[in-house]
C-alpha cells in the first residue's frame, strides 16, 4: 500500500506544479524515478526531523503542497511540537507519510512501532488522518489528500499488502462494508483487515454472521455514519493494530457515552505497556489478541451473554 | 488609556529619521506591556532596533503579494513586531488596544491568523527560523526573487531544532535567507553563559558553512550594512549585540525584566526615560 499511495502522488506530479516531496533519508528505492523525472521537486532532509517538519510547513506557507516521508515516529513523534505548531495551528497542506503502522515492523522494537499514533494525532485539531487496510484504499487517501489541502496524517504499512475491495475505487472517506451479516458489526482500520476478514469466517462456520466494516479515515471520525454502518446488529466491536485505550475503540466509547446509541461497544487492540516481547506481527497479534481466531472467540462470547449459549 | 493608540503614523517614513521611528515604537512596547500586565518588555525593547531596520529599511513591502518576509521566530517579543507593524501602517494602531486583554485582538505569542503582517504563528522557540528556511527554499524553487529574514534570540541558539536547520540550509541554496540573532546575553533566569558555552557563536555559524559576521544591533546602519552585503551564495547570519530593556536605563541589561510588569509608576519613568 506503501506504493500505491506514493505512486498516487508521484503521478499527480506530472500534471500539478505545486507539489513537492520530502523524505528524511528513508524509503530506499521508492523516489528514485521521481528523483530523475523530477529533481527539482525532491528534498532529502535527513536524519533531522524538527528541521523536516517545519521547512515543510514553511514551504507550505510559500504555496507548495508538500508530503512528507518517514516511518511513523520521524513524522509525527519526535516532531510533535512541529506537527502542532508549524503544520495544524497554522492549517497548512503539508501530508505525512507514516510507514509501519502498528506492528508492521515486528521485530524491530519498540522504538519502531506506531501503537499509539491515533491517539496523538487525535489531539491536532485540523488534521486528518487516514489508516487504509490496501492499496486500493491507500490511493483513494493519497486522491483525497491531492483534492483537499489540509494538514493530513496517514499511517500506512509497508508493501506487498493484498487488495481487499473488489472494485477499482472506494471512497476512503466513508466506512466501508466488506462483507455483509446481522448479528454483530466488526469495525477495523488498517493493518489488520485480514484478521477482521477471516474472523468473519470463522464466525459463519459457526453460525454467527459478523458484518464487517474498514474504517479508513479515522479523523474526523464519522461516529454517524458508523452508527449507520451497524444498523440492526446490537454490538459493534473495534479492532485496531493500535493500543486499546486511545485509538479508535476509545474514540467511539468517548462519542459512545453521550450519544448512547441502540448498540453495544467493546474494543479489542493492544494492551496499553511497552512491548518486550520479540515476536513477528502475527505471534504478536495473537500475543495481544487481535487475531482471527481471538476476534471470533470474543464476538461468540458476546453472542453467549446475550442469547444463552448457542 | 484609550487615546494612547490612536493617531496616524507618521507620513513620510523613508524621510523619518530611524531613531526616532524606534523611539517611538518602544513607546508603544511600554504601553502595551502596561495594558496587558504581561512580561517579556526587555526581550521586545532587545529587538526594537533590528525590526526598525528591517520594517523601515530593508522588506520591499510595496507588491504585497510578492513582498519580502520577516519573522519574529522569538515571539515572545511579539510586543515589538506588533509596535513595529502599526508604525509601518501594515497594522491599524487601533488593534494595539487589543494587546492581551479579554476579548482582544493580539495575543501575548504570535498567531498568523491575527492580523495582517504576522507571517508565522511562533511562541516556542526554534520554530520561526526553520519555517523561514522552507519559506526562502520554496521562494528559490519558484524563481521569486523574495527575501527572508529571522530574527532568533541568544538563548534560542540552545534549540537542536535551529542547529539541525543551521546543518541544512547552505546545501539547500538558500541565499535569500538572513538569521539575526538578537545576542543580548540575557535568557529567561540568568546569562547564557551561566547555562552553557553559547559564546562565541559566530564561529558556529561559520563553521556550518553560513556567510556570519557580528554587529551593534543597535546601530541601524550596521544592520543594513551586515544585511546588504554579499554572501558569496551563503545563507547569511548576524549576530547582533543587544542590551536587554535597551533604551530605558533601568531595564537595560536586567533581568527581571524578562518577567516583570509594567505598572502605572514604571510607565511613567520608562516613558520619561525615552523621551
Amino acid at each position: 500500500m506503501r506504493n500505491a499511495f506514493v505512486n498516487t502522488i508521484i503521478d499527480a506530479c506530472l500534471k500539478e506544479e505545486d507539489i513537492f516531496i520530502i523524505s528524511g533519508d528513508a524509503g530506499l528505492g521508492v523516489f528514485d524515478d521521481f528523483q530523475k523525472q523530477h529533481p527539482d521537486r525532491f528534498l532529502n532532509l535527513g536524519v533531522a526531523e524538527q528541521n523536516t517538519i517545519s521547512v515543510a510547513a514553511g514551504m507550505a506557507l510559500a504555496g507548495f503542497r508538500v508530503y512528507v516521508y518517514n516511518i511513523v515516529p520521524f513524522v509525527l513523534y519526535r516532531c510533535y511540537e512541529q506537527v502542532r505548531n508549524d503544520i495544524c495551528y497554522q492549517n497548512l497542506p503539508v501530508t505525512l507519510i507514516g510507514i509501519g503502522a502498528g506492528l508492521t515492523y515486528a521485530p524491530q522494537g519498540m522504538t519502531h512501532y506506531s501503537v499509539e499514533d491515533l491517539g496523538i494525532a487525535q489531539t491536532l485539531p485540523n488534521l486528518r488522518v487516514f489508516s487504509p487496510a490496501d492499496p486500493t484504499e491507500a490511493e483513494a487517501a493519497a486522491r483525497i489528500t491531492l483534492a483537499e489541502s489540509q494538514p493530513t496524517y496517514v499511517r500506512l504499512a509497508k508493501r506487498g499488502e493484498p487488495r481487499i475491495h473488489a472494485g477499482a475505487t472506494v471512497d476512503a472517506s466513508r466506512p466501508i462494508i466488506m462483507a455483509e451479516g446481522c448479528d454483530v458489526t466488526i469495525v477495523f482500520h488498517g493493518t489488520v483487515a485480514n484478521e477482521a476478514m477471516s474472523a468473519h469466517e470463522l464466525l459463519r462456520e459457526q453460525g454467527i454472521s459478523a458484518r464487517v466494516v474498514s474504517l479508513p479515515q479515522v479523523e474526523p471520525c464519522p461516529y454517524d455514519l458508523i452508527s449507520e454502518a451497524a444498523e440492526g446488529t446490537g454490538e459493534v466491536i473495534t479492532v485496531e493494530e493500535h493500543f486499546v485505550n486511545s485509538g479508535l475503540g476509545a474514540r467511539l466509547a468517548f462519542w459512545h457515552a453521550s450519544h448512547r446509541p441502540s448498540w453495544r461497544l467493546s474494543c479489542l487492540g493492544i494492551a496499553p505497556e511497552y512491548i518486550h516481547a520479540i515476536k513477528k506481527q502475527d505471534g504478536m497479534r495473537n500475543h495481544y489478541g487481535i487475531s482471527a481466531s481471538h476476534i471470533a472467540s470474543h464476538v461468540r462470547s458476546l453472542m453467549n451473554q446475550t442469547t444463552g449459549v448457542r | 488609556m484609550n487615546d494612547r493608540f490612536v493617531g496616524q503614523a507618521p507620513s513620510s517614513k523613508a524621510a523619518m529619521d530611524i531613531v526616532e521611528l524606534a523611539r517611538r515604537i518602544r513607546h508603544s512596547i511600554i504601553d502595551l506591556a502596561h495594558i496587558s500586565q504581561g512580561p517579556h518588555v526587555g526581550s521586545a525593547l532587545s529587538c526594537t532596533d533590528i525590526l526598525a531596520t528591517l520594517y523601515f529599511r530593508m522588506l520591499r513591502l510595496d507588491d504585497w503579494e510578492h513582498r519580502d518576509i520577516a519573522i519574529l521566530s522569538k515571539g515572545h517579543a511579539a510586543m515589538a513586531l506588533y509596535a513595529t507593524l502599526a508604525e509601518r501602517g501594515i497594522i491599524d494602531r487601533a488593534l494595539l488596544k487589543g494587546y492581551c486583554v479579554n476579548d482582544g485582538t493580539l495575543p501575548a505569542h504570535l498567531d498568523r491568523f491575527s492580523a495582517k503582517g504576522i507571517e508565522v504563528s511562533a511562541g516556542s522557540l526554534g520554530h520561526g527560523f526553520n519555517l523561514g528556511i522552507g519559506m526562502a527554499y520554496a521562494y528559490k524553487k519558484r524563481g521569486e526573487d523574495r527575501r527572508v529574514y529571522a530574527v532568533i534570540g541568544d538563548g534560542e541558539n540552545q534549540e537542536g531544532s535551529i542547529w539541525e536547520g543551521a546543518l541544512f540550509a547552505p546545501k539547500m541554496g538558500v541565499d535569500n535567507f538572513s538569521v539575526i540573532v538578537d545576542a543580548n546575553n540575557l535568557q529567561g533566569y540568568g546569562r547564557p553563559s551561566e547555562l552553557c558555552e553559547l559564546y562565541p557563536l559566530r564561529e558556529k555559524w561559520l563553521a556550518f558553512g553560513w556567510h556570519a559576521v557580528e554587529v551593534d544591533g543597535h546601530d541601524h546602519t550596521a544592520i543594513e550594512q551586515a544585511l546588504r552585503e554579499a554572501t558569496g551564495g551563503k545563507p547569511r547570519a548576524v549576530i547582533a549585540h543587544t542590551t536587554k530593556g535597551k533604551g530605558v536605563p533601568f531595564m537595560e541589561d536586567e533581568l527581571v525584566w524578562h518577567y516583570y510588569l509594567v505598572t502605572d509608576d514604571i510607565r511613567a519613568k520608562a516613558m520619561e526615560a525615552l523621551g
